[in-house]
């Protein structure tokens, strides 16, 4: 062979061969809106899934190693609907993604959820709770069976998890102040979505033999609640149940320290959930309590080793939207489990599948969300206690400390 | 037989003196029709659904130019008949079984009877005032879906909608076609006698009035087709996402509009559409690119912005200026390489 064909023939041969290794990998769309907290947790759990993965020899298909390949998808799904369909399109037409993993917003990923369908794509939805995502495959399996809910559990479960630590709490004030009915305050930010929560606990509260003393329903963005917090105060409340996900959060955390507010503060506050919460009331966070998904506790034995690997490599907490972390060992499991990358044959697989992930034991009921269950899937609440983030529900689990009262 | 011919010869005689005559018409048409035979020779799932949504969203500018640009009422809640479109093509469709091809145009008629009412209160207010009023209607709006969600499906909407066709080409035609005739239409509204009077309430109202020409019914009947056409888009838009939520309504597709129709050129009608053509996908193309994927956001705004800056009428305007001449005498417009009129023979430089 000359010189001059030698070396387009060097290329040929490499470029086959890139190309055969290239095709050999599985590959996972990661989708989240990866300029905000919620894809940035998306994309670090997927990260370092793959990493353990490959380091260990990528996935056995069929007796076949494969190595895992993740593509960050950025849906702005927190800022446009249409650019969160436009990018799921993309991920399974043009980047010929295998899988489907993530997704935040609800709207956003119900209408993310039909493009996949469509094209019959397994998508683990990783972010949105909303029940209507399980329901749709309720009502139409054969297009929507594609669909998984990998995380969280569904609205309706959270609202199961929600009063399931208010009983705890309420317990912990009549044995400790000798109050049989506690005083529940419910603050919940004024937008949609604190609706069907608020009718929830004004319903479900009483019959828990607890007495609500008020709603009141502060601005999203408000920046200042004192006025609130004094009747709370006036009210005698022993508990404000707080159903907030933005920055009211640190305001409401903040301004109840400042007024020595004698309550804790349970539900939903997603600000509470990161590190910074305490340096972002000024230390006056104290007794504000939340749902939460991680913490250095046995939720499973993958828990610990995971949030300790996780805070090493990013130097934070994960937030939930790192199950992608589970979504893709989980699918790794079934993959080899079934020999295959086939939806067809892996969907009755994951149905019958019980994976025990980091934040979670899974598996699966007929509307494809998770089951839900105390120390299973149903997550843990956390408490701030002078300036650390403190695990106490369910208390069954190892690692929980006491939840703490405020001083009277 | 000489009957059979007279059509094509008038076609190509209406083309050849009346479009290919100017660079600016003899884009629109090849354009025109790239995007007709473009499925025919590139059927990318992902290409197809850009286009798709860019024509969705250049019939949305188009009507917000017909009532901002060439009436004068700057509308900053634009989404509201977007809105309407969509929700009342959704809820038809889920609450009562009815199929797309009746509720779109219902939805569309819907939107242009809120056009109508919201004029109403509108005609009391000019300039910014009318503005900062239209931008409360989708909020009211919003609240009022909101209110009942069991019948809107509150803060997720109607989702799990039926489209028009099935078929990812399909769904193209359905959009690009009445877009391109629904766009034309406007065009032709706006230079009609009805869209010069149009001109004349958005340059002087009360000389408008003067010549006995009833202003609150022209104002009442842009609103009321500028609600039409886009209320149309709101439910295309529905039909082919599968969804319809709150998202249709927000302030933010409220001001993407206005965007739209400045950048490209207000009171052209194809400036808008183009400039929904441009910035629409540039954004998707621009996630093709690893290096811009983080910072695309950031680039569509410097884009913008640097168009405003040195292209202060809008791109449309600048670049007809940079390649056609118009005649001092007759007010024609010319190829820039002409140095007579085509029509009336005057010198143009």
């Amino acid at each position: 062979m000359s010189r001059k064909l030698l070396l387009p023939a060097v290329a040929a041969i490499g470029l086959v061969f890139s190309q055969a290794v290239w095709s050999q990998n599985i590959k996972f769309a990661i989708l989240g809106p990866m300029a905000f907290v919620q894809g940035e947790n998306h994309w670090a759990g997927a990260e370092m899934a793959r990493d353990e993965i490959n380091k260990a020899g990528g996935i056995s298909v069929g007796g076949k190693k494969h190595m895992v390949e993740i593509l960050k998808i950025d849906t702005n799904e927190i800022q446009s609907v249409p650019d969160a369909t436009n990018a799921i399109e993309r991920a399974i037409t043009r980047d010929k993604a295998d899988f489907l993993i993530g997704g935040f917003r609800s709207e956003a990923v119900l209408a993310m959820q039909e493009v996949a369908m469509d094209n019959k794509k397994l998508f683990l939805g990783v972010g949105a709770a909303a029940s209507k995502l399980g329901i749709n495959v309720e009502q139409n399996y054969e297009r929507y069976k594609y669909w998984f809910r990998a995380s969280p559990t569904k609205d309706v479960d959270l609202a199961k998890t929600l009063f399931a630590v208010m009983g705890s709490v309420a317990q912990q004030i009549r044995t400790d102040l000798k109050k049989e009915v506690p005083k529940v305050a419910i603050v919940a930010e004024k937008t949609a979505w604190t609706e069907g929560l608020i009718k929830a606990a004004q319903a479900n509260l009483p019959k828990m033999k607890m007495e609500v003393v008020g709603l009141w329903q502060p601005s999203a963005v408000a920046t200042d609640v004192t006025a609130e917090l004094s009747a709370i105060k006036r009210a005698e409340a022993d508990i404000v149940f707080t159903i907030i996900s933005g920055p009211l959060g640190i305001v409401l955390g903040r301004q109840m320290g400042e007024l020595q507010l004698p309550a804790v503060a349970w539900g939903i506050n997603v600000e509470a959930q990161k590190d910074g919460f305490w340096q972002a009331t000024a230390g006056k966070g104290n007794y504000v309590s939340t749902l939460d998904t991680y913490a250095e506790v046995e939720s499973t034995p993958k828990t610990i080793p995971f949030v300790k690997a996780f805070k090493a490599r990013f130097k934070k907490s994960p937030i939930y939207t790192a199950a992608t972390y589970d979504a893709i060992f989980s699918l790794k499991q079934v993959i080899e489990q079934t020999g295959t990358i086939d939806a067809e044959k892996l969907i009755p697989a994951i149905e019958k599948m019980e994976y025990v992930g980091t934040g979670a034991i899974v598996t699966y009921d007929k509307r494809h969300d998770l089951n839900w269950a105390v120390g299973k899937t149903s997550g843990i609440a956390v408490e701030w206690q002078d300036g650390e983030k403190v695990p106490f529900w369910p208390p069954q689990t190892k690692g929980m400390k006491p939840f703490k009262l405020p001083k009277h | 037989m000489k009957g059979l011919l007279a059509l094509p010869q008038w076609l190509w005689a209406q083309l050849r003196h009346e479009v290919l005559v100017l660079p600016s018409r003899s884009f629109v048409f090849f354009a025109a029709l790239l995007l007709l035979v473009l499925p025919l020779f590139y059927d990318d799932p992902y290409v197809l659904r850009i286009i798709t949504m860019t024509a969705i969203f250049a019939i949305f500018a188009a009507s917000w130019d017909l009532l901002a640009g060439f009436t004068g009422q700057v509308n900053f809640g634009h989404a509201l008949f977007f809105g309407v479109g969509a929700y009342t093509s959704a809820l038809l469709s889920h609450h009562l079984g009815w199929i797309p091809w009746i509720t779109v145009p219902l939805g569309a008629v819907l939107s242009m009877a809120t056009g109508f009412l919201v004029g109403i209160p509108c005609l009391r207010l000019r300039g910014s005032y009318l503005s900062l009023a239209t931008l409360a209607f989708p909020l009211i709006l919003t609240g009022m879906l909101f209110a009942f969600p069991d019948f809107s499906g509150g803060e997720l909407g109607i989702s799990g909608l039926k489209r028009l066709v099935v078929s990812t080409v399909g769904n193209y035609y359905v959009a690009v076609l009445p877009m391109l005739i629904l766009c034309f239409g406007i065009w032709k509204i706006g230079d009609s006698n009805t869209g010069l009077i149009f001109h004349a309430i958005r340059e002087d109202e009360v000389a408008c009035r003067a010549s006995g020409i009833n202003t609150t019914r022209y104002k009442l009947l842009a609103f009321a087709l500028s609600g039409l056409f886009a209320g149309l888009s709101g439910a295309l838009y529905a039909h082919f996402m599968r969804v319809a939520g709150p998202s249709a309504l927000e302030v933010a597709l409220s001001f993407q509009v206005v965007i739209w129709g400045i950048f490209g050129g207000i009171a052209t009608i194809y400036g808008p559409v183009l400039a929904v053509f441009l910035l629409y996908p540039l954004t998707e193309i621009l996630a093709n690119f690893d290096m811009f994927k983080e910072i695309r956001l950031l680039i569509f705004a410097v884009i913008v912005l640097l168009v405003l800056l040195f292209m202060p009428q809008g791109l449309t305007p600048w670049i007809r200026d940079k390649i056609e001449l118009v005649c001092p005498r007759c007010k024609n417009r010319n190829v820039f390489t002409r140095h007579q009129c085509r029509l009336c023979g005057a010198e143009l430089r």
